[in-house]
C-alpha cells in the first residue's frame, strides 16, 4: 500500500469518526446508568409496588396521594423549605463579608482561605457526628459549657426540640459552606478590574461605600449562582440531617422529634430502603422533587438571566 | 475597624477548626475518662483507640473506600477528558448537540434515578458489591462539562493540526498531546472526584448492606448501632477518615480551590 493511499484514507475516516468515538463511553455510560435509571423511575413511580410482589399500574395516583393526603410529605417539604430559608442568608451574608475582610489582607490570605475551607471537604459522617456530640444534652460541650458559665441552670435537650433540631441542622450547614461560599466570592473579587476601585479612589469614594457601590453589584452574578446551587443542593438535603440523629447517641431516629428534622430526600430514603420499600411511591416522591428542582431552576433563569442575553 | 476584621476572621478559623481539635482530642482519651469533664488537652489513650478501631475490621473498610475513590477518579476523569477533548476541539454533526446534552445532564440529581440505579444494579447481579459506587462516576456531568471549557482554553488548536499534518494518529495526539498539556485540569477534577466518593454518604448507604463491602462513611455511621458505645474509638476513627485527606487539602489547596471555584465564576 503506498503511502500516500493510506494518508488520504486516514483523512477520509480519521477526522470524522474520532470524536464520535471519543463521545461514545460518557454517552454510554450516561445512558446506561443514569439515564436509564431516570427513565425506570419514572415509570416505577406509575405503579403501586413494594419491591417483591407483582406490580399494579395506578397511573398518577401516587403523585395524588402524595400532594394531597400525605401530611409527612408536606412537613418534609416545610421542614427543607425552613431550613434552606435559615442557612441560606446566614452563609451568603457572613461569606461576603469574610471574603471581602479576606481579599485586602497583605499578609495570611491563602492561610485563612485554606482553614475555611477545611468543613467543605470533610466527610458529612464527621460532621454529623461531631455536632450531634457538640449539642448532647448531657455529655455535650455546648451545654457543659453554659452551664459552667451559668447561662442555663441546666443543660437544653437541643436535639429534642423541634426548633433546636433544624436550627443545629442549618448551622452544620453554614458551618460545612460557609469557606466555599467565601473563596467563590474571593474568586469572583479577583475578576472585578482593579481601575474600578482606583476611579473610585479618586472621586473620594472609601470602605463601606465603595463595598456597597462597586464591589455589591459587580459581586451580582456569582451571589445568583451560590443562591441558585445552594437552593437546588438544599432540596437534597439529607447527609447533614440523617447523621445527626444516627451518630453519637447511636440511636436511629427517623426525622428527628416529632419529624421536624425530616427532609424530602429524608422522606424518600426511609419509604424506599430503610422503613419500607415502596418503590413505586418513593419513586413519585424523587420526581416531585424534580420537578420543584426543574420549575425552581427555570424561574431563577427567567428572572435573573442579564438583559443583553435577551435581546 | 482593622482590630474588628481581624478578630472576626480569628474568631471564624478557630470555629472552623474547632470540632476538628475535638474529634483529636478525644480520639486520645480513654473512653470512660472522656465524660469526667471537658476534655481540652489531648491524653495519652491513642494508640490503644487506634487498636480497637484497627481490630473492627477498619482495615478492609479502608481500603474499600480507596478502591472506590480512585475507581471512580479513573473512570469519570477518562470519559469526562474524552469527550471534552471531542466537543472543544472536533467540528462534527451533533457538536452543539452534544454540549446540550451535557449541560442538561448536569441538572438532573442523582436522587431521581437512585431507585431504578439499584434494581439495575441487582439485575445485573452487583448489587451488594462495590460496583454500584463506582459506576455512578462512569459519566461524570460536570466533569464533562468542566473538560470541555478548560480544553477550549488551553489547547491551541494549531499544536493539534500540525501533529496531525505530521502523521500522528488521533490516539496518539490525544495521548502525547493533549493529556500533557491538560494535566493541571486532571488534577483539579481528579481531587474534586476524589473528595465526592470518598464522602459519598446516601449512595453505599442504599446499595450495600454486607458489611464487608462497606465503605469509611457507612462503617462509621453504623459504627454506634453494632458495636459497643466506646466514643472515644469511633473520635480515632473520624479521625483516622477526615485527617487524611484534610492534609491532603492542605498540600494542594491551590489546585482544589481553582476546582472549587472553577464553575462558579464563568458560569
Amino acid at each position: 500500500m503506498s503511502v500516500s493511499s493510506a494518508v488520504s484514507r486516514k483523512r477520509k475516516w480519521g477526522p470524522r469518526m474520532w470524536p464520535y468515538l471519543f463521545s461514545l463511553p460518557f454517552v454510554l455510560t450516561y445512558a446506561a446508568f443514569q439515564l436509564y435509571p431516570v427513565i425506570y423511575s419514572f415509570v416505577l413511580s406509575l405503579y403501586d409496588w413494594n419491591g417483591i410482589s407483582d406490580r399494579s399500574f395506578i397511573g398518577f395516583k401516587n403523585y395524588v396521594q402524595l400532594w394531597t393526603n400525605d401530611p409527612l410529605f408536606i412537613k418534609s417539604l416545610w421542614n427543607t423549605l425552613i431550613m434552606m430559608g435559615m442557612f441560606i442568608p446566614v452563609t451568603l451574608i457572613l461569606g461576603l463579608t469574610l471574603a471581602y475582610w479576606t481579599f485586602h489582607l497583605v499578609r495570611g490570605k491563602n492561610l485563612i482561605q485554606t482553614i475555611n475551607v477545611l468543613p467543605y471537604i470533610t466527610t458529612p459522617v464527621a460532621i454529623g457526628f461531631i455536632f450531634s456530640y457538640l449539642f448532647d444534652w448531657q455529655t455535650g460541650l455546648v451545654n457543659l459549657f453554659l452551664t459552667k458559665v451559668g447561662i442555663l441552670e441546666e443543660g437544653f435537650y437541643w436535639l429534642q426540640d423541634e426548633w433546636g433540631s433544624r436550627a443545629i441542622i442549618a448551622l452544620m450547614v453554614v458551618w460545612r459552606n460557609l469557606g466555599y461560599f467565601m473563596i467563590i466570592y474571593m474568586a469572583g473579587m479577583t475578576i472585578i478590574p482593579q481601575d474600578v476601585y482606583e476611579a473610585a479612589k479618586v472621586d473620594g469614594s472609601t470602605g463601606l461605600h465603595t463595598f456597597r457601590t462597586i464591589t455589591m453589584p459587580l459581586l451580582r452574578n456569582i451571589t445568583v449562582f451560590l443562591v441558585v446551587t445552594s437552593v437546588i443542593s438544599g432540596f437534597q438535603l439529607f447527609d447533614e440531617p440523617k447523621l445527626l440523629y444516627g451518630g453519637w447517641s447511636g440511636s436511629a431516629q427517623v426525622g428527628g422529634p416529632d419529624n421536624s428534622a425530616l427532609t424530602i430526600i429524608w422522606k424518600f430514603v426511609d419509604e424506599s430502603f430503610i422503613s419500607n420499600t415502596r418503590f413505586g411511591y418513593a419513586s413519585a416522591i424523587a420526581y416531585s422533587l424534580f420537578l420543584l428542582i426543574l420549575l425552581f431552576s427555570i424561574a431563577s433563569y427567567r428572572l435573573t438571566a442579564p438583559k443583553e442575553d435577551k435581546r | 475597624m482593622k482590630m474588628i476584621k481581624w478578630i472576626g476572621l480569628a474568631v471564624v478559623s478557630l470555629l472552623s477548626l474547632f470540632p476538628f481539635y475535638i474529634m483529636i482530642v478525644m480520639s486520645t482519651h480513654y473512653n470512660e475518662d472522656l465524660f469526667k469533664g471537658i476534655p481540652i488537652w489531648p491524653g495519652d489513650h491513642l494508640m490503644a483507640n487506634l487498636r480497637t478501631v484497627l481490630a473492627a475490621d477498619f482495615g478492609r473498610v479502608y481500603s474499600n473506600s480507596l478502591i472506590v475513590s480512585v475507581a471512580s477518579v479513573v473512570l469519570a476523569t477518562l470519559t469526562s477528558t474524552l469527550i471534552g477533548y471531542a466537543v472543544a476541539k472536533f467540528e462534527f454533526h451533533g457538536r452543539r448537540w452534544l454540549q446540550t446534552f451535557v449541560v442538561l445532564t448536569m441538572m438532573v440529581p442523582t436522587q431521581v434515578g437512585l431507585i431504578g440505579y439499584i434494581i439495575e444494579m441487582r439485575n445485573i447481579g452487583v448489587g451488594n458489591t462495590l460496583w454500584p459506587v463506582i459506576l455512578i462516576w462512569g459519566a461524570f456531568p460536570f466533569g464533562a462539562f468542566f473538560m470541555i471549557q478548560f480544553m477550549r482554553d488551553a489547547i491551541p488548536n494549531d499544536l493539534i493540526e500540525c501533529a496531525r499534518i505530521d502523521g500522528c494518529s488521533e490516539p496518539g495526539i490525544f495521548f502525547r498531546i493533549v493529556l500533557p498539556i491538560v494535566k493541571p485540569g486532571l488534577a483539579t477534577l481528579a481531587t474534586l472526584v476524589f473528595l465526592w466518593s470518598w464522602n459519598n454518604y446516601l449512595l453505599p448507604l442504599v446499595t450495600i448492606n454486607k458489611s464487608e463491602w462497606y465503605t469509611l462513611p457507612v462503617f462509621i455511621s453504623n459504627l454506634g448501632i453494632v458495636h459497643r458505645t466506646d466514643y472515644a474509638a469511633r473520635m480515632a476513627a473520624l479521625t483516622m477518615t477526615t485527617v487524611p485527606v484534610l492534609l491532603l487539602f492542605v498540600l494542594g489547596s491551590r489546585t482544589f480551590m481553582k476546582g472549587l471555584t472553577a464553575g462558579a465564576v464563568k458560569g
